[in-house]
């Protein structure tokens, strides 16, 4: 009988095995994944649990209440329309227009889903309607609404869409979001709804776009790494490259004659670049924008980002030339592009986003309160150095000289990427960057639809954002 | 030595005392509280009465007649009884009448149970027998084919006299007793021909997530007995084969497993299941929102395909991996129920009836929480449905009988070896051996 023993035993394990993987997986699934589930548009649950809950209020950092219920069980936003509509794509509206805003994505502990056995007995007994839990945002609502009313006044942001992310570099803390257009959550009109420009849209966390020359900063980053004295060569832009009898172009066909790293990097010379991409090769400069989390299964805990693209494979010379340009495929959200900034000011490391500050149950018990987490490291602190002091550079005497502030050392990129927009060839504009100060951790990144050029749309919203921050933040 | 031993036993019955109270309370407040939220449900106290002394007879009453394995009876019977409570809890919020009906066939899988048992304890003479139970299992079976009513794509069940039944529920008993009892006799084409048999009609019923059980938990009864490790390669290649043949073969297959890589992608149709499977899991959270709140009831066949889904909505994840436990523990006592078993008959049948409950909770788990695709088979002992609960206590029952024989076997050694001390003169004449 003991050899018909052990084999009993091995089937035994291997049963047990199989359960414990179940188990295992399901923890696991519902860990990672339950409030992506949970938070789904489709899920009916949550809507029938706001006639029997008191949905929980929304406070931002400064305390400033965003979203409330009043005594009749309806949600009310911000008395004033401008400071309610700016940040409509965080929260979302009752409607659950916005895919994954607050309102819907920690719907379980607004709606107090997540209160336990105890607490819902004490209600019980008080005989007291049961209250979600309140949230409070790492977001500044004021600079969300500064960041609309720079989008409105200036020139060439006027009517466009884009969008506008600011957050702590070395906390990861998102300190402002925004996607334009934006719209009342409290009247939608059939306006709203028609519109061409799709205000529902979050621009910033849920559209991937071709991120352009902000892209080089991982194109240099690649090249830093895996080039040795790439900063000493001499590179020759003719203002046309030809490769397989295609022509790399500059930006307005300039010409930058011979120049170096930083230069090309300066003013944003796509010869350069593209010479540089071929010189790396597809795999490596796709090793480093895989540092930096693109083609990454982005799982963050409160905030939901669309994943970033650089394409795996079957590619030509001329794909790859333009990919060192951030062109051709290549393609990410402002709010990842703000992280690649983030993480060349953090010194290589790339802290994971986060909206949470945290959340207290109706009786003033802090049920959760996030710590900070660093998603990955993106590049060796040495390059991420050189490569701030390309930036900072670019702002002072390249491309992004538009986004200059008196008294802050600004560093930053800018892109002016090609893309088609409803079959038509368009140009939007991006700025990435961060103001260089221990005591304003921020980063930046500023994303105008059709924009044209980045230092001339781009750069002056990321302006109006260091602006305030230098005139309202106390020193940390 | 013996003294111990039953001390040790004495302790153990006190405390399978106490557990099996602790569930009977359980089940008591239980349905008390669904009984009397909002206005009064008589069905409620009924069940309150009737399903913890459903409980007291299966646990305690009936194992004064022989020994058995309480531990082992306990878990059967609180899932059994979770079953009923968490479909009566849903009766509320439908207007159903799935928890009443439940209770009745918990009551006939009892009864089930303990004619396995008999059967296990009394019969000697199983070569005949066995050709009976052969023959009156393929007939079965086969009727579905004959006389059959489509149910969610399968053609596997039967209506008889407004009863309707899952024949090759009923068969997985029949299957048990017929592979273990020619593996001990090393009758493999006997063996071949009844397996090949079943899982041939239920394919042809296109009843597929059965007939994986069946084929697995024949695969591991061979490799069990013989551990020919060569022959049951083959074994899983063939069934490998034929699953890659299925995929391409039938379109549901083909969607099933497009449906579970990615169930949002065709939210409205196919996908809907399991996405509003999730979606109750995730609302659940780690506590649940409370017995009988919640809206498990939109999730389509929630009473038995996804009755997992509706306990981990209501109870929490944590109560459901407790769940997932209480089948672990289930299967650890069957393994050891078949270790001590003296004759590689009963070693086989306690082994086959721990593989088969394992697996048909793995896939059925599995495929609630996604991990591999669902299929409609139930949860043992938990999910809505007359012949499966009967079958499964039916199952429970082989189990116990196997146990029963294990004691008895036990006892007649400590007879034999203390008739043999008193003859000897000698004291601690055992000590030698």
């Amino acid at each position: 009988m003991k050899p018909l023993h052990n084999r009993f035993r091995l089937l035994t394990l291997l049963l047990i095995g199989l359960l414990l993987l179940a188990g295992l997986y399901g923890v696991y699934s519902i860990t990672v994944y339950g409030n992506r589930w949970f938070s789904s548009s489709r899920n009916l649950r949550y809507r029938e649990a706001k006639n029997s809950v008191v949905a929980g209020d929304i406070i931002d950092r400064n305390g400033v209440v965003l979203a409330t219920t009043d005594e009749d069980g309806n949600r009310v936003y911000q008395a004033d329309e401008e400071s309610r509509a700016a940040i409509v794509h965080l929260i979302g509206d009752r409607e659950g227009n916005v895919a994954n805003g607050v309102e819907s994505f920690q719907a379980s502990y607004l709606l107090g889903f997540e209160t336990t056995l105890a607490e819902r007995v004490l209600t019980l007994i008080k005989g007291e309607e049961r209250r979600g839990d309140d949230v409070t945002l790492t977001v500044d609502s004021k600079l969300c609404t500064v960041i609309v009313r720079a989008f409105n006044t200036h020139v060439r942001t006027k009517n466009k869409s884009g969008a506008a992310v600011v957050m702590n570099y070395k906390t990861g803390e998102v300190i402002a979001l925004v996607s334009m257009p934006v719209y009342d959550p409290v009247n939608i009109t059939d306006e709203v709804k028609d519109d061409v420009q799709h205000p529902f849209w979050n621009r910033a966390t849920q559209s991937t776009l071709p991120p352009g020359s902000s892209f080089k900063i991982i194109t240099t980053a690649s090249a830093l790494e895996n080039l040795e004295g790439i900063e000493d060569k001499v590179f020759t832009c003719t203002g046309a490259t030809l490769v397989e009898g295609q022509i790399i172009s500059d930006y307005g066909n300039a010409q930058h004659g011979k120049l170096k790293l930083s230069k090309a990097f300066r003013v944003s010379c796509n010869n350069t670049f593209a010479q540089i991409a071929l010189t790396l090769g597809d795999t490596a400069l796709r090793r480093t924008a895989e540092d930096f989390g693109f083609n990454d299964n982005f799982l963050f805990r409160d905030i939901v980002v669309e994943n970033s693209v650089y394409p795996t494979e079957n590619r030509t010379l001329v794909e790859i030339a333009w990919s060192g340009d951030g062109q051709s495929q290549v393609a990410a959200t402002p709010m990842h592009m703000c992280m690649v900034a983030a993480a060349i000011a953090n010194g290589g490391v790339m802290m994971e986003p986060r909206l949470l500050y945290n959340v207290t149950s109706p009786s003033g018990l802090v049920r959760l309160r996030y710590t900070s987490r660093v998603y990955r490291r993106a590049v060796s602190e040495e390059i991420a150095q050189t490569i701030q002091g390309y930036m900072i550079d670019t702002v002072a005497r390249g491309t992004a000289t538009a986004a200059q502030v008196e008294g802050l050392t600004i560093a930053g990129k800018t892109g002016s990427a090609e893309s088609s927009l409803n079959g038509e060839d368009v140009t939007h504009a991006w700025f990435t960057g961060y103001i260089d100060d221990d005591r304003y951790p921020y980063a930046v990144c500023v994303f105008v639809e059709e924009g044209e050029s980045g230092g001339g749309a781009a750069a002056p919203i990321a302006q109006a954002v260091f602006r305030y921050i230098q005139e309202y933040y106390p020193f940390q | 030595m013996s003294r111990s031993s039953r001390f040790r036993r004495e302790l153990r019955g006190k405390s399978d005392y106490r557990l099996v109270s602790v569930i009977m309370l359980f089940f008591f407040s239980a349905f008390l509280l669904i009984a009397l939220k909002g206005e009064l449900h008589w069905q409620g106290f009924v069940l309150a009465v009737a399903v913890p002394a459903l409980i007291y007879i299966a646990t305690m009453w009936l194992p004064r007649f022989f020994p058995a394995d309480k531990l082992l009876l306990s878990i059967a019977n609180f899932l059994c009884a979770l079953g009923v409570l968490v479909l009566y809890s849903t009766d509320l919020i439908k207007g159903t009448n799935y928890g009443m009906q439940q209770a009745i066939y918990y009551g006939a899988g009892i009864v089930a149970m303990l004619v396995c048992i008999l059967l296990v304890r009394y019969i000697r003479y199983w070569r005949v027998f066995i050709y009976v139970i052969a023959f009156c299992a393929l007939g079965l079976i086969s009727l579905p084919l004959v006389f059959g009513t489509e149910v969610y794509g399968a053609t596997n069940w039967i209506i008889v006299g407004g009863i309707s039944l899952q024949p090759s529920e009923l068969v997985k008993l029949a299957l048990l007793l017929v592979l273990s009892y020619f593996m001990s006799q090393r009758k493999f084409w006997p063996w071949l021909i009844f397996a090949v048999f079943c899982m041939g009609v239920l394919m042809l019923q296109k009843d597929l997530g059965t007939a994986l059980i069946y084929y697995i938990v024949s695969v591991m009864l061979y490799y069990a007995s013989t551990g020919n490790l060569w022959i049951t390669g083959v074994g899983l290649l063939g069934g490998a084969a034929s699953a890659v043949y299925g995929y391409h073969a039938f379109a549901h297959v083909k969607r099933r497993i497009a449906v579970w890589r990615n169930p949002w992608m065709d939210f409205e149709n196919t996908g809907y299941q399991i996405v509003q499977i999730l979606m109750a899991i995730a609302s659940g959270g780690l506590f649940g929102v409370g017995l009988g709140l919640g809206t498990p009831t939109i999730i389509p066949v929630y009473h038995t395909d996804a009755i997992f889904a509706v306990i981990c909505e209501q109870f929490g994840i944590i109560f459901g991996v407790l769940v997932l436990v209480m089948y672990v523990i289930l299967i650890l006592r069957g393994a050891a129920i078949a270790r001590s078993a003296r004759r590689s008959f009963h070693g086989l049948l306690a082994m086959g009836v721990t593989a088969m409950l394992g697996l048909q909770t793995f896939v059925i788990i599995g495929g609630v929480l996604k991990l591999i695709p669902l299929t409609g088979v139930t949860m043992p002992f938990v999910s809505y449905g007359g012949t499966s609960l009967v079958s499964c206590m039916g199952l429970i029952g082989l189990l116990q009988g196997v146990s029963t024989v294990n004691q008895d076997d036990l006892t007649y050694d400590y007879e034999v070896s203390r008739s043999r001390t008193e003859e000897s003169s000698l004291p601690f004449a055992d000590n030698g051996e």
